[in-house]
């Protein structure tokens, strides 16, 4: 077993080593990863916080098989995934993660229960029963299950996405602005779900966001800007996190 | 406008490409169809003046309406010389001449036949009446000089100078090749060849010594006066025309096919765009849904709803021009390619390619109409649009089906049902089947919704792929059904050809079985059944019998006909031939058993007609029987006793056989008959079923035809359904990338989308060949009722089967396009923002 050199009690559920990603080339050359190297520890809920266009979705888009790097690699617990086709990198992401989006979840045709157990239904494989009853009763949609999403409201909508990342209990979580389209109350009910998938279930979570709040739920979190991880913060709080954001700003 | 509506096109092009594909392909197959069935028609017609051009007057055979009827070749009537003579001395005659035609062939040294199916023609010394010009040599004018045409002169190496063996009516001859002849532009008057005969020669060697024409032309100057007198000097069954009469006559009857013919081609085209017009309402109908929000912000800032309507239906006649023009353009190409191929197997188009102004325009007209009727309803739509639908979140075409809709169905599909099963006449009942077909239409999202459920579980076996299919087909009942109504039509009019020709075939084909007949019938055409080939005949293995009889062309009470004359007892014992009234045993001296060929009156038995045969002499002869029509008494028409026949057109050779075999006989049997009578260029003989047999190729090629016709409309259908497929990838771009990042594998989104379309196009076969089945029946069921007619149905099955296995190959075609597609798409699609 390899151990990570900073997190040497924990091993990272996914890394980065000198990740770089660049749109276009010559003049109009965007460096939107300019070389990050970043763990992200095995049951831990991680946040990544930064201004608009610093890089974060496409740094958890390229840790996630959804996109690929310009240079550098990108590990799924010790399988390099940048030497995966594209086959195997769908496989990998049925069976090891889950995806929670700001939007567009769901599959409309399908009612909110298949949709939560579509990854398994892909996998062919069933879920456990009594884990399901669990998650249903966290995430508090046992008599919705048998509507369509567009029956269900946005938040609704939202609670099913998280059931679905958790059901099949992924290696890793990646979570991009989960509460963005959402008030604050129904924001506050996700964030707290998935902090308990956390400490109760020791699930993983990658969660990018842009709200202080949101990102005081998290173990850490790391800032970006212009593509680079400038900062690190342990065990945040909204009022810190927002101090700091101040600093990149002023 | 325009240019706003310009910008739009040139934007939407991907979209629009299979709209554009759909129009240019009808418009194309139309104009295409159109063009060869004109080269057919001028050439015919052109014919018809190289051949006939300079006639100014034409005696020829009244139409032998009476035994065409009953199946048998007859032998027209002939102009003696007598008459010849008498048209010859009418004042005003500057020429005439006679036509005489039979049969021949050459013989080669090692004495096998070649130029088998030629034809021998009296040569015409009048210059002007003779459409045949020497290109090579000289006419052929005194006794042993022949002339063949360019064509088989070409094809057999036949050199002028040459001697050769012809073989003739009476037998084989000693020829010399004095001249190479041509027809116009063409090689040949006939199309098995032309020998041109020397008029010392031609009597013989084509009518058995008997100076007699098929029909005569005159030249003169005054030809309605020559006309009149004319008819003083010829005789029964003769008709006198015109030279432009006659010329109109000839192009009508070779004109009335080509006509008919380019009508039935255009239909076909014309239903091949109707096809097309599903597609242009498919892809209109996608397009407002998706431009929902546009044309919402439009009506939001103020466009009026008129003005909405008219940008769409601009940019449907903008599409229609556009893909008309292409059309013409493909059409063109198409006929210049057949040309192409057929001039590399050695043929040539008739008449050659000439496009029409009148072709083009309609072309054009067709394809624009279409294109913008069928924009007409997605229009209507555009216009509805409300300013608050720009913040709704769908934007696809609604999945409920109105209550209107529902009502209409049913209310067209009883009426129809109706009128099928209780309709009075053939224009009911036609109405009836277009009210069946049109309540499926109307129906269609109702039965692609519960047809499309109804395969859920089968579907649910391909995994979540197959359930995301049909609730994908489910969730737009209207577009997966107009798609699959683009199918459905083609492959209901497969069925209803299908079904409704084998029916009457098989019914058609046991009618004529049930007539019984003789084994064989053996004609002679010019010559004669002497005893020598009757004997021939005997001497066959499993040959029974022969019986040999006469046969003449007559009028009967002045009704051009024929009449036979034989041992009729021995001819009732091997061939049908029975008397509806009176006996035949009664046929003595001075009495006839007359044919009942159907039509008209049939003389009573008792009374008393008047037959005159072909030189004028007359006889009047008492009915002792009616003959029952049957194949074999349509070869013998009606039949006189024997003495009767000898002092009316004397005592002349049979000239017919029918020939017995026994009933375990083998193709041998076959075999050696027909060698018989291939040494014999008069003769030829004939399967008694051959009528049966006739039928069913007829029938066959007829529905073989059809359905080969019906492929365009097949394949403009498949382009409808890769359309919607496109279409419906392009709108699902993000559920198709969100099932690809939670882990659906490229291969299973193909096979989603490959699900998907063979569904529809399963819909479309199956409710296709459904409603060709009902109509078909339905149709065989009224068409019993009103004829009294007990047709079976008989289904093809293994067409049928056919058809659905290739229905689903269609959908498998159809989806290999937008199922690559569909995997092309980036995933992060999906996430991204609108
Ligand atoms: N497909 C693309 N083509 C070109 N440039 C891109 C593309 N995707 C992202 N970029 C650029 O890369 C940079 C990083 O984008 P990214 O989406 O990762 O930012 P982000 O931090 O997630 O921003 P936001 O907070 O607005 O979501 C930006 O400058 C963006 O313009
Ligand atoms: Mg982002």
């Amino acid at each position: 077993m390899t151990t990570s050199t900073e997190a040497p009690t924990r091993s990272a559920a996914a890394r980065a080593v000198d990740a770089r990603k660049t749109y276009g080339t010559g003049e109009a050359a965007v460096h939107a990863l300019a070389g990050v190297t970043v763990d992200f520890p095995e049951h831990e809920f991680t946040a990544i916080m930064g201004p608009s266009g610093s890089g974060k979705s496409t740094l958890m888009q390229c840790v996630a098989g959804l996109d690929r790097l310009t240079s550098g690699s990108a590990y799924i617990g010790d399988t390099d995934i940048s030497k995966l086709n594209k086959t195997q990198l769908t496989l990998l992401r049925r069976d090891r993660l889950g995806f929670i989006f700001q939007q567009y979840n769901l599959i409309p045709s399908l009612t909110a229960k298949e949709n939560i157990l579509l990854p398994l239904t892909l996998a062919g494989t069933k879920a456990n029963d009594a884990w399901f009853d669990e998650i249903m009763r966290t995430v508090g949609l046992q008599d919705r299950l048998g509507n369509l999403p567009s029956q269900l409201s946005g938040g609704q909508q939202q609670r099913v996405a998280v059931a679905r990342a958790l059901v099949p209990k992924p290696d890793i979580i990646f979570a991009d602005e989960p509460t963005g389209a959402l008030d604050s109350r129904t924001g506050i009910e996700i964030l707290t779900f998935m902090r308990r998938a956390v400490d109760d279930t020791g699930q993983t979570i990658v969660m990018v966001t842009h709200d202080p709040h949101a990102a005081s739920y998290a173990n850490r979190v790391l800032f970006l800007a212009d593509g680079q991880i400038v900062d690190s913060m342990d065990d945040p709080t909204a009022d810190r996190v927002l101090d700091r954001m101040k600093q990149f700003e002023g | 406008m325009i240019k706003l509506v310009l910008s739009s096109v040139r934007h939407n092009l991907a979209r629009y490409l299979a709209t554009l594909v759909a129009i240019s392909a009808g418009v194309g197959f139309f104009v295409a169809v159109s063009v060869i069935s004109d080269g057919i028609i001028s050439s015919l017609d052109g014919n018809v003046d190289a051949q006939y051009g300079t006639v100014d007057v034409a005696v020829v055979p009244d139409d032998t309406t009476t035994v065409a009827s009953t199946g048998a070749e007859p032998e027209p009537l002939k102009l003696p010389q007598s008459s010849v003579d008498h048209l010859l001395a009418l004042p005003g005659v500057d020429g005439g001449a006679g036509i005489l035609t039979a049969p021949v062939a050459f013989q080669a040294e090692d004495g096998k036949p070649f130029a088998t199916s030629a034809t021998g023609r009296l040569w015409i010394t009048d210059k002007e009446l003779n459409p045949l010009t020497v290109t090579e040599g000289k006419a052929p004018t005194s006794s042993g000089q022949i002339a063949v045409d360019q064509g088989t002169a070409d094809d057999q190496h036949l050199k002028v100078g040459e001697s050769l063996t012809l073989l003739t009516l009476a037998g084989k001859q000693k020829v010399t090749l004095v001249g190479i002849t041509d027809f116009g532009d063409s090689d040949a008057l006939d199309t098995g060849g032309t020998v041109s005969i020397s008029e010392p020669d031609a009597f013989t060697w084509l009518n058995n010594g008997q100076q007699e024409y098929a029909s005569f032309y005159l030249r003169g100057n005054d030809p309605s006066t020559l006309v009149a007198e004319a008819g003083q000097v010829i005789p029964d069954g003769f008709n006198v025309q015109t030279g432009n009469e006659f010329r109109q006559d000839q192009r009508d009857a070779n004109g009335s096919f080509a006509q008919g013919l380019k009508k039935a081609l255009q239909a076909f085209a014309v239903l091949a765009l109707l096809v097309g017009g599903f597609v242009i309402y498919n892809t209109f109908s996608v397009i407002v849904a998706q431009r929902l929000r546009e044309l919402a912000v439009l009506a939001a800032i103020g466009a009026t709803p008129r003005q909405l309507k008219r940008s769409l239906r601009l940019e449907g006649v903008v599409l229609g021009i556009v893909g008309s023009v292409l059309g013409v353009i493909t059409g063109y190409l198409l006929t210049l390619a057949l040309e192409g191929v057929l001039k590399a197997t050695g043929n040539t188009l008739p008449g050659g390619l000439s496009v029409s102004t009148s072709t083009i325009v309609s072309g054009l007209l067709l394809g624009t109409i279409i294109t913008v009727l069928s924009v007409m309803i997605p229009a209507r739509r555009a216009g509805r649009t409300e300013p608050i639908e720009a913040m709704r979140e769908a934007a696809t075409e609604s999945a409920s089906l109105g209550r209107t809709r529902g009502i209409v169905c049913v209310v067209l599909g009883v009426l129809g049902l109706v009128a099928m099963l209780a309709g009075s006449s053939l224009a009911v009942i036609g109405l009836g089947v277009v009210a069946f077909v049109a309540s499926v239409f109307v129906g269609a999202p109702y039965l692609a919704r519960g047809g499309a459920r109804a395969a859920r579980p089968l579907l649910e076996r391909f995994g979540i792929e197959g359930r995301l299919a049909v609730d994908n087909s489910v969730r737009s009942p209207k577009r997966t059904a107009t798609t699959a109504n683009a199918l459905l039509i083609g492959v209901f009019l497969v069925t209803l050809v299908a079904v409704a020709g084998a029916s009457i075939r098989d019914f058609a084909i046991q009618q004529v079985n049930d007539l019984q007949s003789a084994d064989y019938v053996v004609v002679s055409t010019g010559g004669t059944i002497d005893p020598a080939f009757v004997a021939k005949l005997r001497d066959v293995k499993d040959v029974n019998e022969v019986v040999a009889f006469r046969r003449e062309p007559v009028t009967i009470d002045s009704k051009a006909s024929i009449a036979s004359a034989g041992d009729v007892a021995q001819m009732a014992k091997i061939a049908s031939i029975k008397a509806e009234n009176g006996s035949l045993a009664d046929l003595t001296t001075g009495t006839i058993a007359v044919l009942d060929t159907g039509e008209g009156k049939v003389p009573a038995v008792g009374s008393t007609v008047t037959v005159k045969d072909s030189r004028g002499k007359d006889v009047q002869l008492r009915v002792v029987a009616v003959l029952a029509p049957t194949q074999d008494t349509g070869q013998t028409g009606s039949i006189i006793d024997e003495h009767t026949f000898d002092s009316l057109v004397g005592d002349v050779a049979p000239t017919v056989a029918f020939v017995d075999i026994a009933s375990g006989a083998q193709g041998s049997t076959k075999d050696a008959i027909q060698n018989l009578a291939d040494l014999r260029p008069d003769i030829t003989a004939q399967e008694g079923n051959a009528v049966g047999k006739l039928i069913r190729s007829v029938f066959d090629f007829l529905i073989k035809a059809v359905t080969g016709l019906l492929l365009m409309s097949v394949v403009i259908a498949l382009i409808g359904i890769i359309n919607t497929m496109s279409l419906s990838i392009l709108e699902r771009r993000r559920e198709l990338g969100l099932l690809r990042i939670i882990g659906m594998t490229d291969k299973r989104v193909r096979r989603m989308v490959t699900l998907e379309s063979v569904l529809i196009s399963l819909l479309g076969t199956l409710g296709g060949m459904l409603t060709g089945l009902v109509v078909s029946l339905l149709l065989v069921l009224s068409f019993n009722r009103l004829s009294q007619a007990t047709i079976t149905p008989s289904i093809p099955w293994v067409e049928l089967i056919v058809i659905l296995v290739l229905g689903v190959l269609l959908g498998v075609l159809a989806a290999l396009l937008p199922a690559r597609r569909s995997t092309r798409m980036e995933v992060l699609d999906a996430i991204a923002a609108s």
